[in-house]
């Protein structure tokens, strides 16, 4: 426990921590701004296909709304911002000349490397959190609350989720995220386990993370026989509790696989780590 | 030879008065439902629409409605509310005459009454401008059933059931079958995650109107009522 706080007061100590942490405030702040300025723009053109049949009446645009908008767009920026910090976590000690002198100490290099684990899940953890409280709270104040309307892309579809089942349903939805988002950090990880630089890890995850995203939406038969093989088609199961029914197998697959990928990738990052050659 | 053509020539005018008599009667059958309705200055109604639409999944939709014939409408409702666009309210005076070039297509009988098919096209061919097909009952002068198509494959049958309410045959059901051609805007079809191609919905919509309060003398100020951040629609 005091090796996991160590690392977390480690972690927090660094400046890029904060970026992330950063980029969000900025990014969903002048999001809600931007959309509370051109609210009948957006809607219209978020909603045309539903409003060539329908008339709509009602607070659309609400704060769920716009979490949920706002959600969709940054889940392909958010794991940028998780590598940044767990890529650097274990490399960051040999960049920094520490590594040795931690690894001779009493803890064992299994207590070492699952405290640099789960303060990277810490920080994962926050970071999502902190996403959602971001876009929750300032949206609420901006936009005020009602049903959640969600439209499917690229098809007909409509959902309605009544107000008094979103708060719950958005708690899932972030805790889904927050496990998707384990799967990234956890790459990250094992990355910054091989090398010894932190500017490798971060590459690299973005690297595996956008080529993944690539192949599983690209439109031809070849790559859509890959798609079942990648994590990232798993990643945004969150976007499961936002319909209706709730497809409880679905996730739980997702869920389920993407937290066998975590548990892959650290066990192979304990190993790598076990096995370090700290002499030359 | 020249006998055959000059009676041919004469064919077309022998059939006009008829075809005449067919539009008079079109645009006769219009007059009279409106003027029908010509004392309803403002109603208030209760609304459940209730969806059975592919792809949609929404509960029962409650909104109270208010309308100032010929094209005042407002709906008050404390949730998100959905209201199909073509049918799902009832304006009998949408129908001018003077709008359309009305064509009798059939006389029958609907529901043991007399009922005639009229097919209306409107006169100012705009971007959205469709057919519209009714079948009137002539003894009541309601219109009983509403067929929409527009050209870019839209299809809605509309049929409305009415009760007595002050002195008017209101709508108590309408009953909407939809087929539509649903295809994505370009610029989601361009960057959405997983476009398909354009396809068509089937579905049904049923709107029940309850509670009528007729002629309540509505202000116009009601209608004018609108915030930015809604999305808020005509009838």
């Amino acid at each position: 426990m005091r090796l996991f706080w160590l690392e977390i007061y480690k972690t927090f100590s660094r400046w890029r921590t904060y970026i992330g942490f950063g980029f969000i405030a900025l990014v969903v702040l002048l999001t809600e701004v931007v959309m509370k300025l051109s609210a009948v723009e957006i809607l219209n053109r978020m909603m045309r296909s539903t409003q060539k049949d329908f008339l709509i009446f009602g607070n659309v645009l609400n704060g769920w709304f716009v979490t949920a908008f706002i959600m969709n767009t940054l889940h392909i920026h958010i794991p940028f911002l998780i590598a940044l910090v767990a890529g650097d976590i274990v490399s960051g000690e040999a960049t920094s000349g520490t590594v040795r002198f931690l690894l001779i100490r009493p803890p064992s290099r299994v207590k070492i490397i699952a405290a640099k684990y789960v303060a990277t899940l810490f920080y994962t953890t926050g970071l999502v959190i902190f996403l959602g409280l971001v876009c929750i709270l300032p949206g609420l104040a901006l936009f005020g609350s009602g049903d959640l309307i969600i439209h499917h892309f690229g098809r007909f579809g409509v959902v309605f989720i009544p107000e008094v089942e979103i708060p719950v349903r958005m708690l899932f939805a972030f805790m889904a995220a927050i496990w998707s988002m384990t799967a990234v950090a956890s790459i990250a990880f094992l990355l910054s386990t091989l090398v010894e630089n932190s500017i490798g890890p971060i590459i690299g995850t973005m690297a595996v993370v956008i080529v993944f995203l690539v192949i599983g939406n690209f439109p031809f038969d070849f790559f859509a026989t890959l798609k079942p093989y990648l994590f990232t088609t798993y990643m945004v199961f969150w976007q499961r509790f936002l319909d209706d029914p709730i497809p409880w197998q679905e996730i739980v697959k997702s869920a389920a696989i993407l937290g066998l990928h975590s548990l892959g990738l650290f066990f192979i990052a304990f190993g790598a780590y076990a096995r370090k050659d700290i002499k030359s | 030879m020249k006998k055959i053509l000059l009676c041919l020539l004469w064919v077309p005018f022998l059939f006009s008065p008829g075809l005449l008599q067919a539009q008079e009667e079109g645009a006769r059958t219009l007059d009279a439902l409106q003027k029908k309705y010509s004392g309803l200055k403002d109603y208030t109604v209760d609304v459940n629409v209730h969806f059975d639409v592919e792809g949609f999944k929404a509960p029962d939709m409650q909104a109270k409605l208010f309308c100032k014939p010929p094209d005042k409408m407002k709906i008050e409702s404390k949730r998100i509310f959905f209201l199909p666009k073509e049918g799902g309210t009832f304006n009998p005076f949408m129908f001018n005459k003077e709008d359309f070039e009305v064509k009798l297509l059939e006389r029958l009988t609907y529901e043991g009454r007399n009922v005639v098919k009229l097919k209306l096209t409107p006169k100012k061919r705009k971007l959205n401008a469709q057919d519209f097909i009714l079948t009137v009952d002539t003894d009541r002068h309601l219109i009983r059933e509403m067929n929409t198509s527009s050209f870019d494959g839209r299809e809605v049958k509309a049929l409305i059931e009415y009760g007595n309410f002050g002195d008017f045959d209101l709508p108590t059901r309408i009953e909407l079958h939809l087929n539509v051609q649903f295809s994505e805007s370009m610029e989601i079809r361009d960057f959405g995650p997983s476009a398909q191609p354009a396809k068509r919905v089937t579905g049904r919509v049923d709107i029940t109107y309850s509670n009528y309060k007729v002629n309540v003398g509505l202000s116009d100020e009601i209608f004018k009522e609108r915030d930015s951040s809604k999305l808020g629609g005509r009838p």
